[in-house]
């Protein structure tokens, strides 16, 4: 009877392999375009996992059924009862049978279905319920192996708790066997004198229990999945390395602020900033305080960065000009770009306020660089909010003119 | 066949346990105060010798080589003698190892603190230490194989195995990534340049955890954990199993520290998989520890010792599965660089090694002594708070080290960058603060643990030479035709040693050497060329003053980053980098294109109070260097060092590159002073701002700036 169920149960797994192995020959063509699917990759990871867990849990009952416990009592009556689990293995290879009558009755429509390109997370419907009944009937069997597992341990956790030593007549308590020791396919405590070996390192001794299963097909797992890693990115080169993920990152990220600025009034630039007033100036005061002060002062008397209040500009001091300094930077000078720090609404919020720095003359000015900006100059700019700014320029630049000549 | 009569040697056991405990207090101690420097960037006095850049380097390498070091030659040295039921071989060469190793934690202590560092993390110390190391490395191992050789137990149990894979491995890998050319007896350059540093230090860095954090422990677990249980070991099998596969599939793994950095693909990616496969000869270890106490589990709840065991092993356990995950490439790419980083290894460190160190010192200790422990309630406690300390410290840094990594790579819609790098420092702050009152629980309890053994020293009265007697083997032993095929190599310790050797030189030889060999895997930028006499200077002082301890020089091809710090790195920018300065950790920001990006006055400031150029930096204050004259005796020495490690400067450069520093350096002084900073071109800082200037503009891009102007 072991036998029976042994070679069942290896049939069964066999049974259960087919469809994929089946599965992977019809999509061959096409394999380097599904890899690069990241839901086909999942599937296929799941449907290879839940494999694993099948083998696995095959293995457990395995040894279930060769546990003298199981010998003795149960399968004697699984006998008389016409084999429950004949019949469960019967149900489970008929599952996976279908799962192939599946592949071939579908197979038909699926010209009609990449015709109509119906795609789900960038399968064709075809392939992807193919996965998915795949992953069903795996599902189906690892419930009905757990099951048939859960019924083992039950029937043996009613087992006598007691037995009566033979030689003394005494009556001792057997430990139960927990799910953990199942799980590890552990040898009972009370048996560990029949895999003791005969080592002993200053006292201690050592036993030969099995490798637990979980753990042996748990190792062999990681194996595959590095081989297939490796295959993935450096033989098929289905998978993205650093380089072409960056590069697509950028892209995708390209299209979304596209995106995003074409439904966004933040689409200002160096061509079309214009000066802002009020409460968007009192915006420009914070984002300025926030990032602008360790360099250009508080007041904006400047220290390591040049002064911002003088009418001497290195880079010229029109809304613009401002606005494309603090966007781009000037390297060579130390001013470093801000576009991917700040948007183009704040550069200009900032770019503002700046420009009603001019002529405040706070204490401790930082001396004058560059060359004198005037406002008339700029064509662009040229409404009446500049003038009064100009006409303020005009007597700092007397000042400063004072302050050199000191 | 004679019984023979012999002693062991508890001397030298109870010394190094003495030591084990003395500097596990001082590396956790420098280790809190380096916490509360996070938050308290103050606490670094504005003096050198206390700066945050020389005190993370001595707290790594204290708790590494002085606690853990010490901590594996006590247990080895104790269960060594009794697995092979004789004598160390020579209570001179014990000595000698014991002083000597002793010895180089003072050195590397005092010599971390001066500035003397090689700058690669966990193997900093300068070359003569290095080689000291060699010495009394070589003493131990001839004392341990001493030993095994006048063995009286024929075969040797699975905790030797990992002595001698320790062994072997250990010098592989110091004497490989310690290759340095010296140029002063404080100062050296290291052998290897840019990428292949950089896989030859993570090669070392990752395999220091393996075969110096756990292989040697795991040979401790497999005498205590059986010992002080008194259960068999769980299964013969698994230990054969898990040891081969460690110690092969271990050596692998380094190259997962340098995910997404200037490393060929190739190489990172069997840096991935071999962290993959990793999982569960980690965990066979785990299993075997664990499963060893079934039927014990009754103790385990009643006997201190155990208690620590089984957290140890449960840490263990945690943290060799968190390793693969944080492998994979997509998980790397959140938590590379930051605190959870730090977690992890705490995990390991704390909970692992700490944690089976304590117990087996509760355990040798009262038996040594032949008395019972002081206290087991104090025992306890420390059990209960070292254990709140972990959770304490490992909590907060996974939570920081999640919530900055999303925080660096958050954009608004318009597609700048969310926070700036300031920002996501100063949210830090309650995280390092609550992580240093976990870490003070944690010294707590060891203190605890140093007055109960104490008092129980006090108590006991100490059994030096312990009596023991065995059987002496005889020459002509046969195996049985039903032992094990695994027995033989087990009566072979001299063969067992070479096949390790083979098996671990595998994985570094195949890394490695197609890096020096294949030029594709290092494509050559003619525009980067060899750092002017100041900036090496400069970079000499960024290298003593542990700067790479915060900051990272390795910017990764993601958007996040090169919006943050510019195009991401390339591996031939980095040919003349002797040693590499990629960094692990970005307390603060990257700095691979730090050039160019401040004015040189700003860097000016900001070494002088890192808070008036960004306001809530927890950067401690440089400001010696704005006070202290450069130090050009070596140049030299340097330059020629330099060109003999193959870095093309014109011959003879040596004899005038002065006159290029001091040229440079005059030009750096007046940049200052036009910003009114007035400096001699002589000082520290005028080498330091060189550097700074210099990093990453090799290659920069010509600025937007620049094409506007067209």
């Amino acid at each position: 009877m072991n036998h029976t169920v042994k070679s069942k149960l290896k049939w069964l797994s066999c049974m259960l392999a087919l469809p994929a192995i089946t599965f992977a020959q019809d999509t061959e063509p096409a394999t380097s375009s599904y890899f690069s699917n990241p839901l086909f990759d999942t599937l296929v990871v799941a449907i290879l996992l839940l494999m694993i867990l099948i083998v696995a849990m095959s293995n457990v009952l395995k040894n279930l059924t060769q546990s003298e416990y199981f010998q003795k009592k149960y399968i004697t009556k699984l006998e008389d009862q016409s084999s429950n689990s004949t019949k469960i293995i019967a149900l489970l290879a008929m599952f996976s049978l279908m799962g192939e009558q599946l592949l071939a009755q579908t197979a038909v429509p699926v010209k009609a279905v990449v015709i109509d390109d119906w795609r789900i997370g960038g399968l064709d419907g075809f392939t992807f319920y193919f996965l998915i009944t795949l992953i069903v009937i795996e599902s189906i069997a690892i419930f009905i192996l757990f099951n048939l597992i859960k019924g083992f341990i039950k029937s043996d956790t009613i087992a006598v708790k007691t037995v009566v030593d033979k030689t003394t007549g005494e009556i001792k308590v057997v430990t139960k066997k927990t799910i953990i020791d199942k799980l590890n396919a552990s040898v009972d405590i009370e048996k560990e004198g029949e895999i003791m070996l005969d080592h002993d390192y200053d006292g201690i001794k050592e036993l030969d229990n099995n490798l637990p299963p979980w753990w042996k097909y748990g190792f062999y797992l990681t194996i595959l999945i590095g081989v297939i890693y490796l295959i993935n990115f450096h033989i098929l080169g289905t998978g993205d390395l650093q380089g072409e993920e960056y590069t697509k990152a950028m892209a995708q990220a390209k299209i979304e602020i596209e995106e995003f600025m074409k439904t966004s009034a933040n689409n200002v630039d160096e061509t079309n900033v214009k000066m802002l007033e009020g409460a968007e100036i009192t915006a420009g005061k914070e984002i300025y305080t926030a990032n602008c002060v360790a360099c250009h002062g508080k007041l904006g008397e400047g220290g390591v960065g040049p002064n911002l209040t003088d009418a001497y500009w290195i880079h010229s001091g029109g809304i613009a000009d401002i606005f494309k300094t603090i966007k781009y930077g000037w390297a060579d000078k130390g001013m470093k770009s801000w576009k991917e720090d700040l948007s183009p609404k704040q550069i200009a919020q900032i770019s503002s306020y700046i420009k009603t720095l001019a002529g405040t003359n706070p204490p401790n000015g930082k001396t004058p660089q560059g060359d004198i900006y005037s406002e008339s100059d700029n064509k662009i700019l040229s409404d009446s909010t500049f003038l009064v700014i100009d006409s303020l320029t005009l007597k700092k630049i007397k000042k400063d003119s004072l302050t050199i000549i000191k | 066949m004679e019984l023979e009569k012999f002693k062991y040697d508890n001397q030298i056991v109870k010394m190094f346990s003495i030591a084990t405990v003395l500097w596990g207090i001082v590396g956790m101690l420098v280790g809190v105060i380096v916490a509360i420097q996070m938050f308290v960037p103050a606490l670094s006095f504005d003096i050198p010798y206390t700066s945050f850049g020389r005190l993370r380097p001595l707290h790594t390498n204290a708790v590494i080589f002085a606690f853990v070091g010490n901590g594996i030659f006590m247990g080895v040295y104790y269960s060594l003698q009794r697995l092979v039921k004789a004598r160390m071989f020579s209570d001179m060469l014990g000595r000698i190892h014991f002083w000597g190793w002793q010895l180089i934690i003072v050195l590397a202590a005092l010599s971390l603190l001066m500035g003397y560092t090689t700058g690669k993390e966990y193997a900093e110390l300068e070359w003569p230490i290095d080689i000291l190391i060699t010495l009394v490395w070589v003493v131990f191992g001839w004392n341990m194989f001493g030993t095994i050789i006048k063995r009286r137990e024929r075969h040797l149990y699975v905790a030797i195995w990992f002595y001698i894979a320790t062994f072997v491995t250990v010098a592989m890998l110091h004497i490989t990534n310690s290759m340095e050319i010296p140029v002063s007896l404080t100062k050296s350059y290291s052998w290897y340049a840019g990428v292949q540093d950089a896989l030859v230090q993570w090669w070392y860095g990752h395999n220091a955890v393996a075969f110096f954090l756990t292989t040697p422990y795991l040979g401790l677990m497999y005498y205590f954990i059986p010992k002080a249980a008194n259960r068999p070991v769980y299964s013969y099998r698994l230990s054969i199993i898990h040891f081969w596969a460690l110690i092969f599939l271990y050596i692998w793994a380094g190259p997962h520290h340098l995910l997404y950095t200037a490393v060929p693909d190739w190489a990172q990616s069997l840096g991935v998989v071999f962290s993959v496969m990793l999982i569960a000869p980690s965990w066979g270890g785990m299993i075997n520890g664990l499963l060893t106490l079934r039927g014990a589990w009754d103790k385990v709840r009643e006997d201190v010792v155990l208690k620590f065991m089984v957290v140890a092993v449960t840490a263990y356990g945690m943290a060799t599965f968190e390793g693969p995950m944080l492998s994979l490439k997509s998980v790397s790419a959140i938590a590379h660089y930051t605190d959870w980083i730090v977690a992890h290894v705490h995990v390991g460190a704390l909970g692992w090694n700490g944690f089976l160190t304590f117990g087996i010192l509760y355990f040798l200790i009262p038996k040594m002594y032949r008395t019972k422990l002081y206290s087991q309630k104090l025992a306890n406690t420390h059990f209960w708070i070292g254990t709140l300390g972990i959770l304490i410290y490992a909590v907060p840094m996974y939570w920081a080290g999640f919530m900055q990594s999303s925080m660096w790579k958050d954009f608004t819609p318009e597609g700048q960058l969310k926070w700036q790098f300031l920002d996501t420092v100063t949210k830090m702050i309650p995280f390092y603060a609550a992580r240093s009152i976990g870490g003070t629980l944690y010294l707590v309890g060891a203190i605890i643990m140093a007055f109960n053994l104490y008092k129980t020293a006090k108590a006991g009265s100490f059994l030096a030479d312990e009596d023991a007697e065995a059987m002496a083997l005889t020459n002509n032993y046969k195996g049985h035709s039903t032992d094990h095929w695994h027995r033989w190599i087990e009566r072979k310790p001299i063969q067992l040693m070479i096949v390790s050797l083979v098996v671990v030189i595998i994985g570094g030889v195949i890394e490695i050497v197609p890096t020096f060999l294949v030029k594709s895997n290092i494509p050559t930028i003619a525009s980067v060329k060899p750092y002017t006499p100041l900036e090496l200077e400069g970079r000499d002082i960024y290298i003593r003053e542990g700067c790479y301890v915060c900051h990272s020089q390795m910017i990764r091809p993601f958007r996040s980053e090169t919006a943050r710090y510019g195009e991401y790195s390339k591996a031939g920018e980095f040919v003349y980098d002797h040693p590499f300065q990629w960094g692990s950790k970005r307390t603060g920001p990257d700095l691979a294109r730090e050039g160019g990006k401040y004015p040189d006055s700003w860097h000016y400031n900001h070494m002088l109070e890192p808070n008036s150029m960004s306001p809530g930096s927890i950067m401690p204050t440089y400001s010696w260097l704005l006070d202290d004259d450069l130090d050009v005796s070596t140049l030299k020495a340097k330059i020629k060092a330099m060109q003999t490690l193959g870095v093309p400067y014109p011959e003879g450069y040596a004899d005038i590159a002065e006159i290029d520093l001091n040229k440079q350096a005059e030009k750096i002084a007046a940049n200052l002073k036009k910003d009114g900073i007035e400096t001699s071109p002589k000082k520290e800082i005028i080498a330091m701002i060189a550097y700074l200037q210099r990093m990453g503009t090799d290659i920069k891009k010509t600025s937007v700036a620049d094409t506007l102007k067209k």
